[in-house]
């Protein structure tokens, strides 16, 4: 057996060297295939740690008037707590609110301590089970008469609430159209590279019909004389894999840490965990491209 | 070794290229397949590989009935038998040593078995000064000897050749078949497919003759016939 991986290799970097203007165009095919793949995914976890982000920030904000009726904001939180939609409900007390708020504004404490009473209002802070209902939850609550009975703008009730619906919408919006632009890309690069695979084991296997003439009369097994050739195949895609993975890693490395500096209120870091997962998907795809090319030729044009 | 029964062969709609051929071939034999052009003779070198399938009959070779044959297994099938062509079929990159060896390695054989048997081979046929010569570098009768040297470096128990001599002069052809003769009595089965008339009569071995299609004569220590 070690004798023959040496010769199926060398056979393959022959072919390789003998035909390399094709071999060279499956690669860079391959190459491009799957750097969108990869590219794809990442921005597409990228985006999803975004959507997940924002999505644990849409919570629904109730804004009280100083003097509410206890009673009132109690029978407010009741009917939110008996919402199935709801997850939890949390009373932000003005003192909690000025104190929250100091904290975000540690950097210039002179502005909180020119103020004389406290501006911010109490709150009834709503945590939802599913991001989606928003909505929902927020008729229910304009609803509820007790709603205007505490609402801090009972003249205008929409100005009482804060929620963040749209946002989220356009992320989800977003995240189709470049799912379904990828996908479409992907399929059509992954058909060329598929081609152009065949069409370079085609030709391999046309330089080499003397050699597989003779295999064939002196008994060689089908597999030992297929092997070069989906060997072969494959090489060339493991190839543009390898060079898609380096691109990707070098944008990891030198590129995402300036774009990181620019939005960091965003995470757009990839885990190591997603990073090793996206270069397993390539390595495989390239793997599963390149015999998939190489086998379709081989039926075609290699009679055994 | 050979069992050829109510074999026939079609191709396409036309007339077939054999008709009802029954063959006995014992091991260790020397058969000539004689016939005009056109009557069958490759024919009948292809059934034997399995390179062609009978359209009717059986045809069993070392035991095995070649039309029950699963593909997978027709390989291991060819091991057994030797082929020489007209052509020689010789691989013009390789010298005279990387081609037989390379009939050796394409079977899995290991280095050591290399190295041990294709010098024997091809001191047998006489090329042992020739090793590093590529074909180009090597005359018309030397190519068919370095191809018999590749048909036969795995031992097998049949050769068969299909006008081994065709493209050669008398002279040389005289030393093929004389190499045949001295292959054929390590105990190979020899079947050789010819037109040359002065050959066949001056080995005086078993003749088989085809005529369109059809076996006409089979005869022990025969001539090639035809009155032509
Ligand atoms: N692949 C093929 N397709 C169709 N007809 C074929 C094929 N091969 C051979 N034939 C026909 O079968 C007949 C026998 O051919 P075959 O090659 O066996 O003859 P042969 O005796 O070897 O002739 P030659 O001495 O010229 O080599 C011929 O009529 C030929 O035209
Ligand atoms: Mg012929």
């Amino acid at each position: 057996m070690a004798i023959n991986i040496g010769y199926f290799m060398s056979e393959s970097i022959q072919s390789f060297r003998r035909n390399w203007v094709m071999s060279l165009g499956a690669v860079i095919t391959i190459y491009l295939s799957l750097l969108l793949v990869g590219a794809s995914l990442a921005s597409s976890m990228i985006v999803g740690q975004v959507v997940r982000s924002v999505e644990e920030k849409v919570s629904i904000r109730v804004f009280l008037k100083d003097g509410a009726a206890p009673a009132d904001v109690d029978a407010m939180n009741k009917a939110l707590v008996a919402d199935a939609r709801v997850k939890d409900v949390t009373y932000t007390s003005k003192e909690k609110a000025l104190e929250e708020f100091k904290l975000t504004m540690a950097d210039s404490p002179e502005i909180i301590d020119q103020l004389e009473v406290n501006p911010l209002p109490a709150s009834l802070d709503v945590d939802l089970e599913k991001p989606q209902d928003v909505t929902a939850v927020v008729e229910m609550i304009k609803a509820n008469p007790n709603f205007i009975k505490v609402a801090d703008r009972p003249d205008d009730p929409e100005k009482s609430l804060k929620y963040g619906q749209q946002i989220v919408n356009q992320l989800f919006a977003f995240t189709r159209v470049l799912r379904a632009v990828g996908v479409v890309f992907i399929v059509m690069l992954a058909v060329i590279s598929l081609i152009f695979i065949n069409n370079t084991i085609r030709i391999a296997i046309y330089a080499r019909r003397k050699e597989i003439g003779i295999m064939r009369l002196v008994g060689a097994s089908n597999w030992f004389i297929r092997t070069p050739f989906l060997l072969e195949g494959t090489l060339q895609s493991l190839l543009g894999a390898f060079l898609a993975l380096l691109t990707l890693g070098s944008i990891q490395w030198f590129v995402m840490p300036k774009v990181k500096e620019i939005i960091s209120f965003m995470p757009v870091s990839l885990s190591v965990g997603s990073s090793v997962q996206i270069s397993l998907i390539l390595v495989l795809s390239g793997v599963i491209i390149g015999l998939a090319g190489s086998a379709v030729a081989l039926r075609r044009y290699l009679k055994v | 070794m050979i069992s050829m029964r109510n074999v026939s062969k079609t191709y396409g709609a036309d007339k077939p290229a054999l008709y009802d051929v029954n063959v006995e071939i014992e091991q260790g034999e020397f058969v000539f397949l004689v016939g005009h052009s056109g009557s069958g003779k490759s024919t009948f070198i292809r059934l034997m590989q399995r390179e062609l399938l009978p359209s009717e009959g059986t045809i069993v070779v070392a035991g095995q009935d070649l039309t029950k044959m699963k593909n997978w297994k027709v390989p291991y099938l060819r091991r057994n038998i030797g082929c020489v062509f007209q052509d020689f079929k010789l691989l013009p990159n390789k010298t005279t040593y990387e081609n037989v060896a390379f009939a050796l390695e394409v079977i899995g054989r290991s280095k050591h078995v290399i190295r041990t048997q294709v010098p024997e081979v091809l001191r047998l046929v006489g090329l042992e000064e020739k090793i590093n010569s590529y074909p180009d570098e090597l005359s018309g009768g030397e190519q068919q000897r370095v191809s018999i040297a590749r048909a036969f470096v795995n031992r097998p128990p049949l050769l068969l050749a299909d006008e081994p001599t065709g493209n050669l002069d008398p002279a040389t052809s005289l030393g093929i078949m004389s190499l045949f003769s001295r292959i054929n009595k390590t105990g190979t089965t020899v079947l050789v497919a010819t037109h040359d008339r002065e050959m066949v009569d001056s080995m005086r071995k078993r003749v088989i003759a085809l005529e369109n299609g059809r076996v006409i004569r089979d005869q022990d220590r025969g001539v090639y016939g035809y009155g032509d």
